[in-house]
């Protein structure tokens, strides 16, 4: 049994991966620098899910994730996984729960591709065999393989990437946190990662990204979170949404949509929060996104 | 070398060799010619303590060395950087200056204590003032960076404070106190209180090796795996300065080993800090009784500083790892 004796019992009540995860999000307020991001997120995420973070840069979506991975105390409002604040987890128990995959990385010393994966163990990682069978099959779901003895101070920024999500999911947590997990990777990558994503939720896990391609953002998702962000859309009152009036209300100040990925990316509402034209289109038979150019803003 | 084809304990095994070998080297070496060890007085009254307070010293300055590179997550870290070693050296030139000689130790080591203290107090204050976002964890933040501006700092006052007591001091103390500047072995009072030092910084330290690898690659993502990272980050700040402060009391200030003996054995393929760390200790032991038996008898009976012996021999060896290193 762990050592820590407020943690472990708790522990015993709720293994990962014995439970159904489920992610409540309650009133949530963000601020960053002193700057208000996002108030008033209410969403429930439930084991099985892929959830998108959708919005243009500076509106939270890092800041979200970090908080959701217990990294930051929010302004306002509750995190509950499992029913429990996430502030009460103890550190130790959470790890075994979720897993969080920053944005970027900095390697100040050399480290092997299969060091950096062997050494994400936690107190309810599985050791031994079960290890060396997972860091196989991730190296293998990531195309690493062939990496895997080179140094991570020495890949390219793609192969990078590659190393963090599949650090992450050796972390073997039902909640799965990435911070642009895509940024980098090429076509076929991209494609790995949407896979690799898929499988996770498949086995029960709750997936939640952050994203900029809209494209790979529906094909991966079931549900989406959109936010304007405190800026608001750039130049944002010469944007003519394609699909009609459906703006509903964008152009007010750190709007929030959360929900299934039907409701959430309509053009319209794309359009408005990004400032570019959004239109949808299909092609063999999949829904695709088509953005235009921007127009200049009306003196 | 390539230390990286062999497993940790193999390679933790030709270090101790090494060591061991520089140990026997520096008993065997001295003014007295070399080889001498039928006079069982200078074996073991003059050599033996002197190489033991050398090994020590040498062993402590590797490891601060290697517990501050991978603190503020900088290959550049260095005892000598987080100000440690400048409150030891003021401590000990007030000591040379206001009090009887044989004591400096006890000057070195309440300087060290002092800048030590300093730095944990502001680290302290840094730290909390971050969010504490996660139970059991600590405030979490990138912390390393500030330490080690906060220590770059005190050393600029301590320099002061140096060059302060340099200018005070009489015509006849001067001499004594410039060559305690350079680091020297030669008038080591006692070992033991550096190896007592090094049995508690490697305590304090080396059972958290695996966490401190993790928090080297970034302080949040260590969190997230359940470190506590606030407390990790305060024992090994620590164990480095109670290192630092041990090692400039006991031999002065010898740059350079904190510096250069980690990142060498890094570059020669030593990964993690279950090994590096005592591996540190016994490349950084081995070098300073080296340099220390050739700063003896190269030109015996004149008695050069070993801080000059450890420039000499470390700064070519380490660019050429450098340069290797580079080019692979």
């Amino acid at each position: 049994m762990r050592r820590d004796a407020p943690g472990a019992l708790e522990a015993r009540a709720a293994r990962p991966w014995h439970a159904a995860v489920r992610l409540e999000i309650d009133g949530l307020a963000l601020a960053a620098g002193g700057r208000p991001l996002l108030d008033g997120l209410s969403a429930t995420l439930a084991a099985g899910e892929r959830w998108v973070v959708l919005g243009p840069n500076g509106a939270g979506k890092s800041t979200l994730i970090a908080a959701l991975a217990g990294l930051l105390r929010p302004a306002a409002g509750t995190l509950r996984l499992q029913s429990r604040p996430l502030a009460d987890w103890p550190a130790a128990t959470l790890a075994g729960w979720r897993a969080w995959c920053p944005a970027s990385w900095s390697d100040p010393f050399p480290l092997r591709v299969d060091e950096a994966l062997r050494s994400v163990a936690h107190a309810h990682a599985p050791g031994g065999d079960a290890a060396g069978t997972r860091l196989a099959a991730l190296l293998r779901a990531l195309d690493l393989e062939a990496l895997a003895d080179h140094d991570v101070g020495r890949l390219s920024s793609g192969e990078r990437q590659r190393v963090a999500i599949a650090a992450a999911l050796m972390q073997d947590t039902p909640l799965l946190l990435l911070d642009e997990p895509s940024s980098h990777l090429d076509y076929a990558h991209r494609q790995m990662l949407a896979a690799a994503l898929e499988a996770h939720a498949a086995r029960g896990g709750l997936v939640v990204a952050s994203l900029h391609e809209l494209d790979l953002a529906w094909s991966l998702a079931t549900h989406a979170l959109l936010l304007q962000g405190p800026a608001g859309p750039p130049g944002r009152r010469a944007i003519a949404p394609f699909g009609g009036a459906d703006g509903d209300g964008a152009d007010a100040e750190m709007r929030v949509w959360a929900g299934p990925r039907e409701a959430v990316m309509t053009p319209a509402r794309l359009s408005r929060v990004y400032g570019v034209p959004v239109a949808e289109v299909e092609v063999c038979g999949e829904r695709r996104f088509w953005v235009g150019p921007r127009r200049p803003e009306p003196a | 070398m390539r230390l990286a084809a062999a497993r940790p304990a193999t390679a933790l095994a030709l270090l101790a060799g090494a060591a061991a070998a520089a140990l026997a080297l520096g008993l065997a070496a001295g003014s007295a010619g070399f080889g001498g060890l039928s006079d069982a007085t200078i074996l073991w009254q003059v050599r033996a303590p002197r190489v033991a307070a050398g090994f020590a010293t040498g062993a402590l300055l590797a490891l601060a060395g290697a517990l501050l590179q991978g603190l503020t997550r900088n290959p550049l870290s260095d005892p000598h950087v987080i100000g440690v070693s400048g409150g030891a050296s003021v401590g000990a030139l007030a000591w040379l200056l206001f009090a009887p000689e044989d004591g400096v130790a006890i000057g070195a080591m309440l300087g060290a204590a002092g800048a030590a203290s300093l730095l944990l107090a502001l680290a302290w204050r840094v730290t909390a003032r971050a969010q504490q976002p996660l139970a059991g964890a600590g405030p979490v933040g990138e912390a390393g960076a500030t330490v080690l501006l906060l220590g770059v700092m005190i050393g600029a006052g301590c320099a002061a404070g140096v060059s302060l007591l340099l200018a005070l001091a009489p015509e006849g103390r001067l001499r004594g106190m410039v060559f305690w500047l350079l680091g020297d072995l030669n008038g080591v009072a006692a070992w033991w209180p550096a190896a007592l030092a090094l049995v508690a910084a490697l305590a304090l330290a080396w059972p958290r090796a695996r966490e401190l690898d993790l928090m080297a690659r970034g302080e949040a993502w260590a969190a997230t795996l359940g470190v506590p990272v606030a407390r990790r980050r305060r024992e090994a700040l620590l164990a480095a300065s109670i290192a630092t402060g041990a090692a400039v009391a006991t031999a002065g200030a010898i740059g350079f080993v904190g510096l250069v003996v980690p990142h060498a054995l890094r570059l020669a393929g030593v990964r993690g800090a279950a090994a590096l760390l005592p591996a540190s200790a016994l490349a950084g032991g081995a070098f300073v009784v080296l340099a220390d038996a050739i700063a003896r008898s190269a030109f015996a009976p004149l008695q050069l500083p070993v801080g000059v012996l450890s420039a000499a021999i470390g700064v070519p060896v380490f660019v050429a790892l450098l340069l290797r290193g580079s080019r692979r």
